[in-house]
C-alpha cells in the first residue's frame, strides 16, 4: 500500500534535510525556493529530491568545504559540472515533450546545458516567461537583441512575443530549431491567412518566408531583408521590372524633371520608386485567389 | 531568532501573492510608440496587474497548485491566465490575451465605409486631372495647386494654363481635398486559449490544447483600380478572421524510449471574401480585389526515440499534413473581365506535406561524439491545374483579336489580343538532406567540430504542362569545421568557418509553364509555337541578344523575334512580356558560394567582471548570376560588458554593429527599333549615353551597354546599450533599475547606370522642330538614393520600495525618441506622384515621455 501523502511529502522532505541542515534560509543564495516550484511539490512523487540532481555527493556531506557536489549546476561556479552530466541528469526526468529532439540538436552539441538558461531554484525562471525569456536569449543571441529594436520588427520588446514562439532551443525537426517542420509551418501558426494554397502562388512564398523577411527586426518595413522596388528586382527583369529605379527618378530626380527641362505639370516620377513601390499595385504579394490575380493585383 | 529564521524559510518556501494597482500618464499621442505596447494614445492609463497563487503547502500531502495572472489589464495588451493542477496527475489551463498592433494614424482617404468591404467616392467627386497636361487622363497631381496649376508644354511652349483650366483645377481640388479624411489603421488580435494535460500513469501523459484567435481592424492596401487609367489605389481593407489551433498528443516515456502521436489541425477563417472600391476615375464602375482563402491545415505527428546503449541514440519523426483551400472565387465587380467564363467555381486546393526525419547520434569513443542526420520534406501541391482567361484590371477587349480564337474552337474575334491566357502553377518542393557530424576532444578544454551536409531540392508543379520551376533541381554540399576552446582559466572561445556550393540547373524558360498558349500555333502566319520557336533557336523568351538585324527577318523569326525583340506577349496569350532577361537568375534558387564565419570570445576578466566579443561573418557569391542579385554580405559585430559588486548590483554595457551589403543588376533593355528621330525629322541628337544619334540608339535599345544599371545597397545599424539593477537600498527597502538603449540605422541604395529621356520639346509637328545642335534624347545618369536613418533612444528607469513587510509603491519613468527620416513618404504626399491617390501618410517622429506610480499589495 501506498503511504498516505503527508506522510510521503514529510519522508521526501527528511531526505532534502540532509541539505537543507545546511543549505538553509541563510544560504548565501536563495535554495529553499525551490520549493514554490513544481521541483518542490513534496506531494507529488515523481518530484526530485536534492539528492535526485545533486548526486548522493556523501563526499560532500562528509567534507562540506573539501568536496564538491556530485552535479553542481551553476554556471558561474568553478566546480560547475560538465554540460553533459548536467543535462543527463535534467534529462533522466525530461526527456520527452519539447526535449525529444535534443540529442544532436544544435545546443546540445555546442555544450549548452539546461542550466545554462533555466533556473529552477527560484519561483519564477525568467526562462518560462513571455516579457523576461528574451533576456536570457540575448546572453548569447546579440545581434538578435539588436534587430529587435529596429523600426519593423514582431511584438518582442513589448513583451508580447517570445523566442519560444518560433523556436524551440530544446531541438526541433526543422531549421533554426523551429518549432515546426519548415520556416512557412513555423510562419503559419500566426500568420494562416498567407497559408493558402491561393490559386496564384508567388514561389519564393511558398518556398520559404526568409526570402524576402527578416523575423527578428528590419529597417525596412515590413520586415523585409531589402528595400522594394529592389527586393523585388532581385528576381524579376522583365516588362516594368526591367526599368533602373534611382534617385534620379524621385520627385525633383533628373529623370523625373529631364535635367530640369519639364515643367512640374508634365512631371511624373516614378511609381515604381516612390511611395510603396511595386506594392503599390501588386498587392497580394503573398497570393491571389482571384481568378484574375495571376499579376497579384486582384 | 528560531521565529525569524522560521519567517525566512516561509518567505523563500511559500508562493508570493500580488496585486498592482497604479496610474500612468502618456505625454503625447503616438501611433509608433504604442505599435505593440498600448500606450498611443496622449494621457492616463490605467496600470492593474495581479500574480495570485494558491495551492497545497510545498510540504503537505496536497498536489494541489493553481495560479492566475493578469497583466497590462489597462490596456490593448492585457493578458489573464489561470491554470490549475494536481501536480503529477492532470494540468488545465486557460489564457485570454489582446494583441493591438498599430499601422498608421495619419493614413487619409477621400472613400467612405472604411471597415465594410464596399467603399464608395463621396458624392461631389470630381476626377482629378490636370487639363493643361491631357483633359481625360486620371492625374493626382491636380489635388496640390502647386502642381495642378503649374505650367505645362502645350505644343512645344510651356504655357501657363487658362482661366478655364485653372477654374477646372481649383474645382477639382475644392471638391476632392475636403474629402480625405483620417482613417487610423490598426488591428487586434483577441485569443482563447486552453490546454488540459493528464498523467495517465507513470509513462503514458495525455495533452489536449485549443486556441481561438479573432483578428480585427483596419490595413492600407495598394490596388490597381483600372489597367486603362493605369493608376493604383491605396485602400483601407477589412480585417476580420478567424484562426483556430488545435494539439493533442499522446506521449509515452520509457526507460530507453519514448513515442509520441500528435495532431495539430490549424483552421483559418475569413469573414471577408473581397474588398469593392468605386474607380476614382470612372464612378460608374467598380474594381474588386480578393481577400485571403478560408483554409485549413490537420497534421499527424509520429515521434520515436530509442536509445541503443547510453550514449547511443535514435530518434525518428514523420507527419503527414494536409492543408485545403476551397474558398469561392470572387467574380462580381470584374466588368466582363472573364469572356469565357471560369472553369471552375472554386480552387480545390490541396497541399499534401510529408515529412520524415531521423538523427543518430552516438560517442563510439570517450572524446568523439557523432551526429547523423537525415531530413525528407515534401509539399506536394495537387491543387488541380486549370487555364483562365482573363482581361487585365477593368481593361475592356482590344479591337484586334487574339492570335488563339481558332486554335481553341472559338468564333472569331471572341477574345482580344489583349486577353490573359493563364495557367495556374501549383509549386511542389521535395527537400531531401543528410548530415553528419563529428565533435573531438582534441586537448583538454578544446573540442574540433567537423560537418558536412548534402541537400538536393527538387521543385516542380503537378499537371502544368511544361516545367514551372526556375531550377527543377538545387543540390548544395556545406562543410563545416569548428574550434571551441576553455584553455585559458576563464577564457573561452569559438570559431567556426562553413562553406557551402549550391549548384542548379536553371530553366531560364521555365515562365513558359504560365502560358499554356505557347505550345500553340498562333494565327498569322507561324508554322510552329512559341515554344518550339525556342527549342528551335535554343532562345528563350528574351530573345536573341541583339540589336536591329541588319537584313530583313524572315520566317518564323519575323513573327517570333521580329527586329530582334523578344517574344511578342500575344503570341502566347500574356498582357505583359513574362520573360526575363538572359542571365537573370531567381537567387533563391541560384548558382551560389557561401562563406561563413562565426567567432566569439567570452573573458571572466574578474570574478566582477565578464567581457564577450562576437564576430559573424557571411558572404554569398551568386557567381553564375548576371542579372538580379549578384552578392550578399553581412557583418556582425557585438561587444559586451557585465560588472557586479555585489548580488545586490549588477551593471551591463553592449554595442552591436550590423552591416548588410548586397549587389544586384539588370538591364533595362528597349526593343529595337529603325526610328531615327524623335518627334519630327531633324530632332536626331543622343546627348550623353553610348550612342550620339536616335537612329544608332533605337537600333540598340535592346543591347546597349548604357542601359546596364547595378544597385549596391547597405544597411548599417549601431546599437548601445547600457543599464543596471540596484538592489535591497535603503535596508533592503528600494530596488532600482535603468536601461538605456541607442540605436541608429542608415539605409543606402548606391545605384549605378542610366536612362534615355526624350527633350520634352521634341514633338511632332506643329511644335516647332528643335533648334540644329539641339539634343533629343538626353541620358540620365541614375542618381543614389537618399539615405533613410531611424534614431531611436529608449530610456527606462524603474523603482520599487516597500512600505512594509506587505506594501509597497512601484514608479516608471519611461522615454523613448524615435526619429525618421525616409524618402518613400515623399510619394504619398498631395501633388507627388500622378498615378497613385495620396495618402499623405507621415514618417513616425515623436518624443514620448511616460510615467507610472503603481501600489503593490502582496501576501504568502
Amino acid at each position: 500500500d501506498n503511504p498516505p501523502a503527508d506522510t510521503a511529502a514529510q519522508k521526501a522532505l527528511a531526505k532534502d534535510a540532509v541539505c537543507t541542515t545546511c543549505h538553509n534560509e541563510s544560504w548565501r543564495v536563495p535554495i529553499l525556493s525551490l520549493y514554490q516550484t513544481k521541483h518542490g511539490n513534496r506531494a507529488d512523487p515523481k518530484a526530485p529530491n536534492c539528492q535526485s540532481c545533486h548526486g548522493q555527493s556523501t563526499g560532500h556531506q562528509q567534507d562540506p568545504a573539501g568536496v564538491h557536489p556530485e552535479v553542481v549546476f551553476g554556471v558561474k561556479s568553478k566546480n560547475v559540472s560538465s554540460a553533459e552530466d548536467r543535462n543527463g541528469t535534467c534529462l533522466g526526468c525530461h526527456k520527452t515533450g519539447l526535449r525529444m529532439h535534443w540529442s544532436g540538436s544544435e545546443h546540445e552539441s555546442r555544450d549548452v546545458s539546461c542550466s545554462n538558461c533555466h533556473t529552477v531554484h527560484i519561483a519564477n525562471d525568467p526562462v518560462l516567461s513571455k516579457a523576461t525569456q528574451p533576456e536570457v536569449c540575448y546572453a548569447c543571441h546579440k545581434t538578435q537583441r539588436a534587430q529587435t529594436h529596429r523600426i519593423s520588427t514582431h511584438p518582442i520588446l513589448a513583451g508580447k512575443m517570445a523566442c519560444s514562439d518560433c523556436h524551440n532551443p530544446h531541438g526541433s525537426t526543422g531549421p533554426k530549431l523551429l518549432v515546426k517542420n519548415s520556416v512557412n509551418e513555423t510562419c503559419y501558426t500566426c500568420h494562416a491567412e498567407k497559408r493558402g494554397p491561393f490559386l496564384w502562388e508567388h514561389s519564393p512564398v511558398v518556398d520559404d518566408c526568409t526570402n524576402c523577411h527578416t523575423p527578428h527586426g528590419s529597417t525596412n518595413a515590413p520586415l523585409l531583408k531589402a528595400r522594394v522596388p529592389w527586393l523585388c528586382q532581385e528576381c524579376h527583369s522583365g516588362d516594368h521590372g526591367a526599368a533602373i529605379n534611382s534617385g534620379a527618378n524621385l520627385l525633383n530626380g533628373n529623370a523625373t524633371t529631364i535635367n530640369g527641362m519639364l515643367p512640374p505639370a508634365n512631371q511624373s516620377p516614378r511609381t515604381q520608386t516612390n511611395a510603396r513601390a511595386c506594392l503599390n499595385c501588386h498587392v497580394l504579394i503573398h497570393g491571389s485567389n482571384h481568378p484574375a490575380g495571376a499579376k497579384f493585383q486582384r | 531568532q528560531a521565529a525569524e529564521s522560521d519567517d525566512a524559510a516561509r518567505q523563500l518556501t511559500q508562493p508570493t501573492s500580488v496585486v498592482e494597482v497604479g496610474a500612468g500618464y502618456v505625454s503625447q499621442d503616438s501611433f509608433k510608440f504604442g505599435e505593440y505596447n498600448g500606450l498611443f494614445k496622449q494621457g492616463l492609463y490605467g496600470i492593474f496587474n495581479f500574480d495570485v497563487r494558491g495551492g497545497g503547502s510545498y510540504d503537505s500531502g496536497d498536489a494541489t497548485r493553481w495560479r492566475a495572472t493578469g497583466t497590462d489589464l489597462g490596456l490593448d495588451t492585457r493578458d489573464v491566465s489561470a491554470e490549475y493542477e494536481q501536480q503529477g496527475k492532470f494540468r488545465v489551463n486557460f489564457d485570454y490575451d489582446e494583441l493591438r498592433r498599430n499601422r498608421s494614424d495619419t493614413y487619409q482617404t477621400p472613400y467612405l465605409g472604411a471597415g465594410s468591404d464596399t467603399l464608395t467616392l463621396p458624392s461631389n467627386w470630381l476626377k482629378p486631372i490636370v487639363p493643361q497636361v491631357s483633359g481625360t487622363a486620371i492625374n493626382f497631381r491636380a489635388l496640390s495647386p502647386t502642381t495642378g496649376l503649374a505650367s505645362a508644354i502645350v505644343g512645344g511652349v510651356v504655357t501657363r494654363p487658362t482661366a478655364a483650366q485653372q477654374t477646372t483645377v481649383n474645382n477639382i481640388i475644392a471638391a476632392d481635398l475636403p474629402d480625405f479624411n483620417n482613417v487610423d489603421l490598426d488591428t487586434i488580435r483577441k485569443t482563447i486559449k486552453g490546454g488540459f494535460s493528464y498523467s495517465i500513469d507513470s509513462r503514458w501523459e495525455f495533452k489536449a490544447s485549443a486556441q481561438h484567435e479573432k483578428k480585427e481592424g483596419l490595413k492600407p492596401m495598394g490596388a490597381v483600380s483600372s489597367q486603362v487609367s493605369e493608376y493604383a489605389t491605396i485602400l483601407v481593407d477589412p480585417i476580420d478572421q478567424t484562426t483556430d489551433q488545435y494539439n493533442a498528443s499522446l506521449t509515452y516515456t520509457g526507460e530507453n524510449s519514448f513515442m509520441q502521436v500528435a495532431y495539430y489541425g490549424s483552421v483559418f477563417k475569413n469573414d471577408i471574401s473581397s474588398l469593392t472600391w468605386q474607380d476614382a476615375n470612372d464612378p460608374t464602375k467598380t474594381a474588386t480585389l480578393s481577400s485571403a482563402p478560408s483554409n485549413s491545415f490537420h497534421q499527424i505527428l509520429l515521434t520515436g526515440g530509442y536509445n541503443f546503449s547510453p550514449t547511443t541514440k535514435l530518434v525518428v519523426n514523420g507527419s503527414y499534413g494536409r492543408n485545403t483551400q476551397n474558398e469561392a472565387f470572387v467574380t462580381n465587380g470584374q466588368n466582363n473581365q472573364f469572356p469565357l467564363g471560369l472553369p471552375a467555381s472554386s480552387l480545390d486546393g490541396l497541399v499534401v506535406t510529408t515529412a520524415f526525419n531521423a538523427k543518430l547520434t552516438a560517442k563510439p569513443i570517450k572524446d568523439l561524439s557523432l551526429v547523423a542526420g537525415y531530413k525528407y520534406d515534401d509539399r506536394d501541391n495537387r491543387t488541380p491545374v486549370n487555364t483562365y482567361f482573363f482581361q487585365d484590371a477593368n481593361e475592356t477587349k482590344a479591337a484586334s483579336a487574339s492570335a488563339f480564337n481558332a486554335a481553341l474552337g472559338l468564333p472569331a474575334n471572341t477574345l482580344g489580343s489583349n486577353i490573359d491566357i493563364y495557367a495556374n502553377r501549383p509549386y511542389s518542393k521535395k527537400v531531401n538532406q543528410f548530415d553528419v557530424d563529428a565533435d573531438y576532444a582534441v586537448a583538454k578544454g578544446q573540442r574540433l567540430q567537423g560537418g558536412y551536409e548534402y541537400q538536393q531540392i527538387d521543385r516542380e508543379c503537378n499537371g502544368s504542362w511544361i516545367n514551372c520551376a526556375d531550377a527543377p533541381r538545387t543540390r548544395e554540399s556545406t562543410l563545416r569545421a569548428e574550434w571551441r576552446a576553455n584553455v585559458v582559466e576563464n577564457l573561452s572561445g569559438r570559431v567556426a568557418y562553413a562553406y557551402s556550393e549550391r549548384r542548379v540547373n536553371y530553366d531560364e524558360n521555365a515562365f513558359l509553364s504560365l502560358v499554356p498558349m505557347a505550345n500553340v500555333v498562333p494565327a498569322g502566319g507561324a508554322t510552329v509555337s512559341a515554344y518550339q520557336y525556342l527549342l528551335q533557336t535554343g532562345l528563350t523568351g528574351f530573345g536573341p541578344v541583339a540589336g536591329f538585324p541588319s537584313s530583313p527577318l524572315s520566317g518564323n523569326a519575323a513573327i517570333f523575334s521580329p527586329s530582334n525583340n523578344m517574344l511578342p506577349q500575344a503570341l502566347y496569350a500574356s498582357r505583359n512580356n513574362i520573360n526575363e532577361e538572359v542571365g537573370m537568375r531567381r537567387f533563391n534558387m541560384a548558382d551560389r558560394n557561401r562563406n561563413k564565419v562565426r567567432g566569439s570570445v567570452n573573458w571572466d576578466a574578474s570574478d566582477n567582471v565578464s567581457l564577450q566579443g562576437s564576430l559573424d561573418y557571411n558572404k554569398d557569391d551568386y557567381n553564375n548570376s548576371i542579372y538580379g542579385l549578384k552578392n550578399a554580405e553581412s557583418l556582425a559585430l557585438n561587444l559586451e560588458g557585465n560588472y557586479s559588486i555585489t548580488s545586490d548590483f549588477a551593471a551591463q554595457a553592449f554595442y552591436s554593429h550590423e552591416d548588410f551589403q548586397s549587389q544586384g543588376a539588370g538591364i533595362s533593355y528597349g526593343s529595337n527599333s529603325n526610328t531615327a528621330f524623335v518627334g519630327q525629322a531633324g530632332n536626331t541628337i543622343v546627348s550623353g549615353g553610348c550612342f550620339s544619334s536616335v537612329l544608332d540608339k533605337n537600333s540598340n535599345a535592346k543591347i546597349d551597354p548604357c542601359l546596364n544599371w547595378s544597385t549596391d545597397m547597405r544597411d548599417k545599424v549601431d546599437t548601445l546599450g547600457a543599464g543596471f539593477k540596484y538592489k535591497n537600498l535603503m535596508g533592503g527597502r528600494l530596488d532600482v533599475t535603468g536601461d538605456l538603449v541607442y540605436t541608429y540605422a542608415r539605409t543606402d541604395v548606391g545605384v549605378a547606370g542610366g536612362s534615355y529621356a526624350n527633350n520634352p520639346f521634341a514633338l511632332a509637328s506643329p511644335a516647332p522642330a528643335l533648334a540644329p545642335g539641339v539634343p533629343a534624347v538626353f541620358f540620365i545618369p541614375a542618381a543614389n538614393m537618399p539615405t533613410a536613418t531611424t534614431k531611436t533612444i529608449d530610456l527606462r528607469l524603474g523603482g520599487q520600495y516597500a512600505i512594509d513587510r506587505v506594501s509597497s509603491v512601484r514608479v516608471l519613468y519611461w522615454y523613448q525618441h524615435l526619429r525618421s527620416n525616409d524618402y518613400v513618404y515623399d510619394g504619398m504626399q498631395f501633388g507627388t506622384l500622378t498615378n497613385v491617390i495620396p495618402t499623405n501618410e507621415q514618417p513616425f517622429n515623436y518624443n514620448v515621455h511616460v510615467i507610472g506610480v503603481s501600489y503593490i499589495y502582496s501576501w504568502r
